[in-house]
């Protein structure tokens, strides 16, 4: 990946019945980087990212991912895109093992159909082995091998978000956007998270990170943007970010009631 | 780990296996009904049996829609009623028109119109199918009784036509005649089977992964990359192909049909089916249809078995859809798994005991060492 | 946001026009024929507005269709049946108790069914609505039979001039009643606290939170309004158009597609769309075959959710997590 700018926001806004969640966002993610979003409670983050990945039109604004506008794709051909997030509340598939649920991952890039699948025609066949063996070395990556003929949602918490990270990976994807993948994670899990995604980093993958974790994001990120009542009040690096004062401010203002 | 990988891949084996103890035991039905004299039975086990295979196939399709499309069809009647029609109108039109061209065009027939209420309903999100579907089984219900000259009105086909023919011939394929009870209970099984290694197929694949997923969380299958408006579509379509080759069956069966089988209540019969035996579950369907298709069967017979029993009782069709609907609810609240996943349930458990039996008997002879 | 405004202004301006269009047509080309087209449109649309109100109000508080919002109406009739035109109470007192009653059933069939499953899915809820309508019907199949009852008039049948067209007076008390359900709705959601929090609700949880109201609470408000809207439609009604066990089903699928036509969740749209549907099915029966007359009401519910998911005045529905 060069330094072009593999996602663009372009002053988006939405608004939920006259109420603002985002107003006039604008930043850009750089192919290769580490961008982290961070702001108090409501700032919100998950609108933003809901805006990113199709579930929700913005008001006005645009979005640019590799130069192609997504406004109003469906969220399927986002991910097809190349672009795919994790989700704050944890989202597994009910009733599937760890590896269904990272096979599921590889959905958007295999194409066997309702006809070729009821017939088992060799063409599925084959797929069908292939999406198996990726999705097996993504459970690999994440350290979730042994587990892969366990039932998803009985694994423990932290291991959870290790398969919801690996489900997303299997996509293989050139943007991942994480929705505060080490929230509910003790400190030895936030490590181990912190090193996976140095080292995804390293292979080129770019990802955008909304956390609370300060010091996650301060460990990881290139850059951090910082979101208050749906408007970016600051961004840059993290050691500028955090002795930026409208930030220590916004923080403080939230920490004081 | 390789071993592993392998036994995960055909994590489906024991479906198939499955699908081959249902198969063998209902192919024996006849052997075994014969056993049991008429006078204890009361009811023609064979002919129940006929019909149970010939909804079975509109239920299966239905099961996938409601079970992993999440969503419902209030109008499956009117699939069944254009299978039916389709093939009866050409058959008893034209004389010498194939049996099974008949019963394949009203299966393309039921898809296309399928297809073109799914693909505007089922692009949005919410529940919208239901009423649509409503609506297209009272459309459906009005053209079988007042386009008089293509349905034979509310008489129906043949008797309501100005044919030739005095019955809507069996089916036949290569010159076998299909004109038994005994041999069309072998080819609905049959078909019935065939459907359901097809099912299996489809939930065992990408395509059923991305059903399930879309069953479980629909935000997250779209985000996973599934385009969950196309699979909705789809398996609406192939639900109501498969709705239309049980109709043609039907009216190949029946050699008559009047619109009075494809009310809305046969299609609140068939939802049923669904929720009693088990919405999403793969032998759901084939258990609610045994359960609801023989229970007017029992009912009509409990006064050969228990004297005494009011003979207002066994008219079943004075309380149905009370029936019907209380079970609707009951189930909801209190089985939404349904019959199928008690038995599957109960299998286990024999399992698990047989488990820990085995488990016991080895500890002893350790201790025995 | 400027864009989509203007869109949905320009959208209700040309279904205005339309509309005046079709009047204008029918009365042209069918003289006093047309208006009386229009007349019995707009009686029988009224009531598909309080049904597609009823649709809304439980969408909106729980996005759950319900089913058995048609056998509200029925029930309504089949009651005002036996009280007055059997039990010889008087119209007025007859109407009251036959609401109060469906009313009553209304809201403790929430409790009973709805409430036990609020952390279910939606289809499960539907299908127990499902359940609840055929075992309405079936119930009333069994109390009142098959045949069709005909319910006294609630100030005689001589037919009234009215602009050139014969209008029977339950025409009118038919708009009455329409008109002050309407501005009751409109009071409640406007004017209290509570309506205002159940709004509130329907957009976030968390806002309705803040108000004070539970969204357990607000279904269990929505189940009440939406069978006394039922009821007192299927009772008005009645004298017009006969009353039977099976009533129902239709007038549930026109209510909803009276609900679609003018867009889910928005009170001002169900009114809009249960008036335009009501007149488009008079003019379509007066033209065509009277069997293809119930086709209507689907075709156009098809035609909007092909075209204008949204309803004539419904906004694009937001999908949260």
């Amino acid at each position: 990946m060069g330094n072009e700018h593999i996602l663009e926001i372009k002053s988006i806004s939405k608004l939920f019945g006259g109420l603002a969640a985002l107003e006039e966002v604008s930043f850009e993610v750089t192919g290769g980087e580490i961008k982290a979003v961070i702001g108090p409670n409501g700032a919100g983050k998950t609108t933003l990212f809901d805006v990113l990945t199709g579930i929700i039109k913005p008001t006005s604004g645009r979005v640019m991912l590799k130069e192609r506008s997504i406004i109003g794709l469906r969220p399927d051909q986002i991910t097809a895109m190349g672009m795919i997030r994790t989700f704050q509340t944890i989202q597994l598939f009910e009733g599937m093992t760890v590896l269904e649920n990272a096979m599921v991952g590889c959905h958007s890039r295999t194409n066997s159909g309702f006809m070729s699948t009821s017939l088992r025609l060799p063409s599925a066949r084959r797929e069908e082995k292939r999406i198996q063996e990726e999705a097996m070395a993504v459970l690999e990556d994440v350290g979730l091998e042994t587990r892969a003929l366990e039932t998803g949602t009985n694994l423990p918490y932290g291991q959870q978000r290790m398969l919801e990270l690996a489900r997303a990976l299997a996509s293989e994807p050139d943007i991942l956007l994480l929705d505060e993948p080490a929230a509910g994670l003790n400190q030895y899990e936030t490590d181990e998270l912190s090193s996976l995604l140095s080292r995804f980093r390293q292979r080129g993958l770019t990802i955008l990170i909304v956390e609370h974790d300060m010091g996650l994001v301060m460990q990881i990120s290139d850059e951090v943007v910082v979101l208050d009542y749906g408007e970016v009040i600051a961004r840059g690096t993290p050691e500028v970010v955090q002795n930026d004062p409208r930030v220590i401010e916004a923080y403080l203002g939230i920490e004081a009631d | 780990m390789d071993r592993k990988l392998e036994k995960g891949r055909s994590s489906g084996r024991g479906d198939y296996r499955t699908l081959l103890i249902v198969a063998a035991f209902i192919f024996l039905v006849p052997a075994w009904s014969r056993m049991i004299p008429g006078e204890v039975l009361h009811m023609d086990i064979v002919n129940v049996m006929v019909f149970a295979g010939i909804y079975a196939c509109v239920v299966i399709g239905l099961n996938l829609l409601v079970g992993y499309g999440g969503q419902i069809s209030l109008g499956h009647a009117a699939f069944f009623g254009i299978g039916a029609y389709t093939t009866a109108i050409l058959c008893t039109r034209f004389a010498w028109f194939p049996t099974w061209l008949g019963a394949l065009s009203g299966v393309l027939l039921a898809g296309l119109i399928g297809w073109l209420v799914g693909v505007p309903v089922l692009r949005l999100k919410g529940n919208y199918l239901a009423m649509a579907t409503l609506g297209l089984g009272e459309i459906a219900f009005i053209l079988f009784t007042q386009l008089k000259g293509l349905t034979g009105g509310t008489i129906g086909i043949p008797q309501g036509l100005n044919v030739s023919v005095s019955e809507i011939p069996p089916l036949s394929v290569f010159g076998f005649k299909f004109d038994s009870d005994i041999k069309f209970f072998f080819l609905a099984w049959a078909i019935v089977m065939l459907l359901m290694l097809l099912n299996i197929n489809i939930i065992r694949s990408r395509v059923g992964r991305g059903l399930r997923a879309l069953h479980s969380s629909e935000i997250a299958a779209d985000a996973m990359g599934v385009n969950t408006s196309r699979y909705k579509t789809q398996v609406f379509v192939l639900s109501a192909m498969f709705a239309a080759l049980g109709g043609a069956l039907f009216a190949h069966f029946q050699r008559y049909i009047n619109p009075e089988s494809f009310v809305f209540s046969v299609s609140i019969l068939f939802i049923t089916m669904v929720v009693v035996g088990g919405m999403g579950n793969l032998w759901g369907g084939i258990v609610g249809v045994i359960v609801l298709t023989f229970l007017p069967s029992v009912i009509q017979a409990m006064p050969q078995w228990i004297p005494g029993i009011p003979a207002s009782l066994t008219n079943f069709s004075n309380y149905s859809l009370v029936l019907y609907g209380l079970l609707l609810i009951v189930f909801m609240m209190f089985m939404p798994q349904g019959i199928a996943a008690g038995l599957s349930r109960a299998s286990a458990f024999t399992g698990r005991r047989a488990k820990r039996l085995r488990d016991r008997i080895q500890a002893r002879k350790y201790e025995g060492h | 946001m400027g864009r989509t405004d203007r869109k949905q202004k320009m959208l209700l301006l040309g279904s205005a026009v339309f509309f005046c269009v079709v009047v204008v047509a029918t009365l042209i080309f069918k003289g006093s024929t047309g208006f009386q087209w229009i007349m019995s449109g707009l009686t029988v649309g009224s009531i598909y507005a309080l049904i597609a109100m009823g649709f809304s109000v439980i969408y909106s508080s729980t996005h759950v269709i319900n089913f058995a919002q048609g056998e509200f109406s029925m029930l309504g009739g089949m009651l005002m049946y036996t009280l007055s035109t059997r039990g010889g109470v008087p119209p007025l007192l007859g109407f009251l108790l036959a609401v109060l009653m469906v009313t009553a059933l209304g809201a403790g069939l929430e409790r009973a069914t709805i409430h036990p499953l609020r952390d279910q899915s939606v289809i499960t809820v539907i299908i127990v609505t499902i359940g609840i309508s055929i075992f309405l019907r079936a119930l009333a199949k069994w109390i009142w039979g098959t045949d069709p009852v005909k319910i006294a008039s609630f100030s005689g049948d001589s037919p009234v001039r009215f602009l050139g067209a014969a209008v029977v007076p339950q025409s009118f008390w038919v708009f009455g009643f329409a008109i002050l359900a309407v501005i009751l709705v409109f009071l409640f959601f406007n004017r209290t606290l509570m309506g205002k929090g159940m709004r509130a609700a329907a957009n976030n949880a968390d806002a309705a939170s803040l108000v004070g109201i539970s969204t357990s609470t607000s279904s269990l408000v929505a189940w009440t309004i939406a069978s006394g809207l039922g009821a007192a439609a299927g009772i008005v009604i009645a004298p017009i158009s006969f009353a039977s066990y099976s009533v129902g089903t239709m007038l549930g699928l026109k209510g909803f597609s009276s609900a679609i036509l003018g867009g889910l969740g928005s009170a001002p749209g169900a009114v809009v769309g249960g008036l335009v549907l009501g007149v488009l099915e008079t003019i379509t029966a007066g033209v065509f075959p009277s069997g293809y007359k119930d086709a209507v009401a689907f075709l156009i519910l098809i035609l909007v959710l092909l075209v204008r998911p949204q309803g004539l005045l419904g906004k694009p529905e937001d999908v949260k997590v």
